[in-house]
């Protein structure tokens, strides 16, 4: 579903059409990934919250932020909408990256290819010791 | 690595030790943002180190210090902005300020419980939530579930927190916005007299301050919640 129709919410305001069909990394990184939870049981941590996290929440808020690449209401919404209808089977925080993420792609402030590219280079760092 | 200190050992606390996907996307989607210029690693890194330190402690603690003091409270309730500083948050100063979402830092307002009224906080649009003071809001109070059923159905979504009010008490549901957020102050609880701040500031928990529950001698920790999808969802278009 690609439209550049725009919605009005209940509240009146308006926001694009979300594409929610699926990315091809994503659906890897959902499919595969391991979500936090089940580190946490596997190695016994119980710290709730992955590491990651405040990290994500500080991308998002930089997003937000000045130039405004991705505002946080249409954020929000489209996490959302997508927690519903792509990523439900994911546990929260992944979902929200996965969100994140989806959102970046569909409205083109980054590509599918690039993002792999770089997920490569940081895996290979994260994973070289 | 555990090490002998005398006759005790110290064990090493546990870590997951090993790199997942999600990491590693979180990664990459920073540093493919730093690259393109949407932000500088600089900005991230103050912004996220900044948010790093919020908790609800400051929120708890003002409502140990209204409890305590009719002249606090009276502040509290009539300017919450300025009321926070009073327990080290400075809503205007705090916040790096070359960047950050500005809805964060404009306006908190404290809704003041009666016996006779019970208020509650959503954000029925998004999650905006009293970061400053209150730090990172929960998954539940995230989840579309909460915010949709809150405001038509109260009494039953307080009841799943274990929530339970007395018919004759008025549950007031306050919706954030871009403008304003909201923290509850409480009844003091029966209980408590002669407690000091620091007592009562222990049993003013997150959920408290949010709404969902009220603060009970003992009773230190948060409701945990089951998160559920909303059984009807209301489409956004």
């Amino acid at each position: 579903m690609t439209t550049s129709d725009q919605n009005e919410t209940e509240t009146g305001q308006t926001l694009p059409d979300l594409d929610t069909s699926p990315i091809g990394l994503l659906e890897k990184v959902r499919t595969e990934g391991r979500v936090w939870e089940d580190l946490c049981e596997q190695y016994g941590v119980d710290n709730p919250l992955p590491p990651w996290k405040v990290n994500m929440d500080g991308t998002c808020d930089m997003l937000a932020a000045e130039d405004c690449a991705l505002p946080l209401l249409e954020r929000r919404w489209e996490e959302d909408e997508l927690s519903d209808e792509l990523y439900a089977d994911i546990p929260f925080p992944e979902r929200q990256l996965l969100a994140l993420a989806h959102s970046m792609i569909k409205r083109g402030i980054m590509d599918e290819d690039e993002l792999a590219s770089t997920m490569k280079k940081v895996g290979q760092r994260l994973n070289s010791c | 690595m555990a090490k002998k200190d005398g006759d005790h050992r110290h064990e090493p606390a546990p870590m997951v030790d090993e790199v997942s996907e999600f990491e590693i996307l979180e990664v990459a989607v920073r540093e493919l943002a730093i690259e393109k210029g949407l932000f500088s690693a600089e900005d991230h890194r103050r912004w996220t180190e900044y948010v790093h330190t919020l908790g609800p402690l400051p929120a708890a603690r003002l409502v140990a210090k209204a409890w305590l003091d009719p002249e606090f409270k009276k502040l509290a309730v009539e300017d919450g902005v300025k009321a926070s500083l009073e327990v080290g948050v400075d809503w205007v100063k705090d916040m790096p300020t070359q960047f950050g979402t500005p809805s964060d830092y404009c306006n908190l307002r404290v809704l003041e419980d009666t016996p006779t009224l019970k208020h509650v906080v959503v954000c029925t649009l998004c999650s905006c939530y009293p970061r400053p003071i209150l730090g990172q809001s929960p998954e539940w109070y995230r989840t579309p579930n909460y915010r949709r059923r809150l405001v038509r159905y109260p009494r039953q979504v307080l009841t799943e927190f274990g929530l339970i009010l007395p018919s004759d008490v008025e549950v007031r549901v306050e919706d954030s916005n871009q403008k304003s957020r909201f923290i509850v102050l409480p009844v003091r609880p029966e209980g408590t007299e002669g407690w000091s701040e620091d007592q009562l500031t222990e049993i003013v928990t997150r959920d408290c301050l949010i709404g969902v529950a009220m603060p009970t001698p003992g009773v230190t920790a948060n409701v945990k919640l089951p998160v559920h999808p909303a059984v009807n969802p209301v489409p956004h278009h």
